[in-house]
């Protein structure tokens, strides 16, 4: 008998402060790293930062994954070595990637990671994933436009652990063109990368695109904050093994409050399904009271079909 | 460096929407032509060929020594994945030289069913530094297709370091995005842009708002302009020879959605660049007239894109759309009579005498002149050749070949 099934719960932090907090709400693994490497980090975190930010994780049994999951130029190609060698010497315990030239680089360099898959919108079939299993990857993040019957569907036909964002913004779109500085330039205002902005929809003024720059180019998220919570006992008979909470562009308090509710609404249905049957509503209520106005919470591609 | 003198003339390579479209590209130059099957592809509205259709445009390439590639480049999803293997197995015993892949699932079915199958990578799958190229290498595949986003410089380093066939964008339209790295239309309409669903929800309007504290401030309200995604279309019409430089094997044009007026325009130019320029290197210089010719055919603004510097909002469609002149496919020329100078020709937009058109057919072959006397197929003299499809006989001054074409400005 295998040991019994115990979701990990993982989140992005985007500072010391938030790594510390986090742990004590619960969580069990966290992703961070830099904007040089990886895709939309909530914060950047200096090699000297992982270090201490990973020991402090594994003093609390608490696992840390690097987001090194940019689409790769040549230039980063003469600074990546350097970068895992020290990754793999502080002992993270995975690397999240997205892009194929990792397998030649950890192979030239004999590092030595586990290597979370994560192609962003690409991680759509079984077949995929088992394809890039053979090539060295030890588990994967699908993407974010699958349905459940797709998620459950993949999680039996693979032999290595999936993970799936049950809260957060998600990303819609990545262009590496600066495509908010091209617009502010062509309408000759002055451009801060730091303010916080979203687009909305011509017709539909209800709508909420957070859209944001950064090294990586212009990134544009979900109109919706995924919110899966009232859905867990669906993700957790079906043995999902990660489950993904993103704080990107939220607070702190907000972030820490919504680990925490998932930590205490994964442990209840465990524990008592009936428990987390009466209780559900009351940690939806708990979201809606912390949600922000501008924010609606939805649940994606869960339930939704799609045409093409 | 390159040594250009030895350099074998690189591929070029034309979309072919549909049979028709396949006899144009080829005719006019292009030495490959990609197409869609009926599944596994990103184009569900283009026409797309059965495998009777391919059979067709196989033995027409052969006969001019051009390669037929299909494409099946969609993200798959498991429910997608069934009938893969049947698919590529037919595609190898229908005799097709290549297919277009980005799902590893689908590459992992063609090399099972058809081993013998040449696989590309496609764009599709955001291929932008050197060690992923090796990695395709190693897995054995013979060509990448390169994500829109890589320069000049960094192809010359891939070329450089890995021994694998280059394949590059040199004109039509681009996603603005990392190619597959975009779902805003499966979010803002369910409709999946990897399985080829795309509704171009990038080319929409959009208000762009700054956030702050006392709630949000319409930044687009205070332009003329709405924030827009719209990249001009790539066009490296004028930069031939650095692409030929860096080392790209295969020069591709986009568009298996546009028309045969504008394949055997875009195909015609290039070819005429690259012929020229091979007969002699050191002495090659652009020809005004072929921009021009490029122009002929054109959509929307041009721009080279990622080639030398990371776009601009001068790369993007903002502003009035630009004042391209439009062009028509008037007519295909199906027979030429040399002793009267009349041609038999097939409308294919109406025309009419005092029209003023342009004939031109393969080798940059180009003359003007005005319409003066055209008959019905019962050799009846008519003013307009209004029927679609409809056969004519006109005078024409110079001679002409089947399938050249006759233009006319809208």
């Amino acid at each position: 008998m295998g040991s019994p099934y115990q979701p990990e719960l993982i989140a992005t932090a985007r500072d010391m402060n938030e790594v510390q907090k986090l742990i004590d709400v619960g969580v069990d693994a966290i992703t961070i790293g830099h904007q040089n490497y990886g895709l939309r980090v909530t914060g950047d975190f200096s090699i000297e930062e992982i270090k201490a930010a990973t020991t402090y994780c594994h003093q609390h049994g608490v696992k840390v994954y690097i987001l090194t999951n940019a689409i790769f130029h040549n230039d980063i190609l003469e600074t990546i070595p350097t970068y895992l060698k020290e990754l793999e010497s502080v002992k993270v315990d995975g690397i999240i990637c997205g892009d194929p030239s990792i397998f030649m680089i950890v192979s030239s360099y004999d590092i030595h990671i586990p290597i979370i898959w994560n192609p962003e919108t690409l991680a759509t079939n079984y077949e995929t994933l088992n394809y890039w299993h053979q090539k060295g990857i030890s588990r994967a993040i699908l993407s974010n436009e699958l349905a459940i019957d797709a998620i459950k569907e993949i999680n039996e036909q693979v032999s290595f652990p999936v993970d799936i964002q049950v809260h957060g913004m998600t990303c819609i779109f990545q262009s590496k063109r600066k495509l908010v500085e091209n617009y502010y330039r062509h309408i000759d205002k002055s451009y801060d990368r730091q303010q916080v902005m979203h687009i909305t929809q011509g017709k539909e003024e209800d709508t909420h695109y957070p859209i944001f720059e950064d090294v990586n180019g212009t990134h544009i998220m979900s109109d919706a904050d995924l919110c899966m919570i009232d859905h867990l006992p669906l993700l957790l008979d079906a043995k999902i093994h990660g489950l993904r909470i993103n704080g990107i562009l939220k607070s702190t308090d907000y972030h820490v409050e919504i680990t925490q509710l998932y930590k205490e609404a994964i442990d209840t249905y465990l524990e008592d399904p009936t428990q987390f049957e009466l209780k559900k509503a009351g940690f939806k209520q708990r979201i809606y009271n912390i949600q922000p106005e501008d924010r609606k919470l939805g649940t994606g591609f869960y339930f939704k079909e799609q045409i093409y | 460096m390159t040594d250009i003198q030895t350099q074998t003339k690189p591929e070029l390579l034309a979309p072919a929407g549909n049979l028709e479209k396949l006899k144009f590209a080829i005719h006019y130059g292009a030495d490959a032509v990609y197409i869609g099957g009926k599944q596994f592809g990103l184009r569900s509205k283009a026409g797309n060929f059965s495998y009777e259709d391919m059979k067709e445009g196989i033995a027409f390439a052969r006969k001019y020594g051009a390669k037929v590639y299909v494409a099946a480049n969609i993200i798959a999803h498991n429910e997608n994945l069934a009938g893969a293997k049947d698919y590529f197995k037919k595609l190898y015993e229908v005799g097709i030289d290549a297919v277009i892949v980005a799902d590893p699932a689908l590459i992992a079915a063609c090399k099972e069913a058809a081993p013998d199958l040449e696989i590309h990578i496609s764009t599709q799958a955001s291929i932008a530094n050197w060690r992923t190229v090796e990695f395709w290498k190693n897995e054995g595949i013979p060509r990448v297709v390169l994500a829109r986003e890589v320069s000049l410089e960094e192809i010359k380093e891939m070329k450089e370091k890995v021994d694998i066939e280059l394949e590059a964008f040199i004109h039509g339209a681009m996603c603005i995005s990392y190619s597959g790295r975009c779902v805003l239309s499966n979010h803002m309409t369910a409709r999946d842009a990897n399985r080829g669903g795309c509704a171009q929800s990038c080319r929409w309007k959009y208000d762009l708002f700054e956030d702050g504290t006392d709630g949000s401030e319409n930044i687009s309200e205070q332009s003329d302009e709405s924030y827009t995604m719209s990249s001009q279309d790539l066009s490296m019409v004028e930069h031939m020879p650095d692409l030929l430089a860096a080392g790209v094997d295969s020069l591709k044009i986009e568009g298996r959605m546009k028309s045969i007026h504008y394949v055997a325009t875009v195909v015609n130019v290039y070819r005429k660049i690259i012929d020229t320029y091979f007969e002699d290197p050191d002495h090659f210089e652009i020809d005004p007239e072929w921009v021009d010719e490029i122009w002929k055919a054109a959509q929307r603004s041009l721009t080279t894109a990622f080639y030398y510097n990371e776009p601009t909002e001068k790369d993007q469609l903002f502003g009035k759309p630009a004042r391209i002149p439009k062009y028509d496919f008037a007519g295909l020329v199906l027979d030429y009579d040399e002793a009267t100078q009349i041609a038999t020709i097939q409308q294919r937009n109406s025309f009419g005498v005092g029209d003023e058109v342009e004939f031109f057919g393969p080798n940059f072959y180009h003359f003007k002149q005005t319409i003066e006397e055209i008959w019905d197929e019962n050799g009846e003299p008519i003013d307009r050749a209004k029927h679609a499809m409809m056969i004519t006989k006109v005078k024409v001054d110079q001679p002409l070949k089947y399938y050249d074409m006759m233009r006319k400005r809208k």
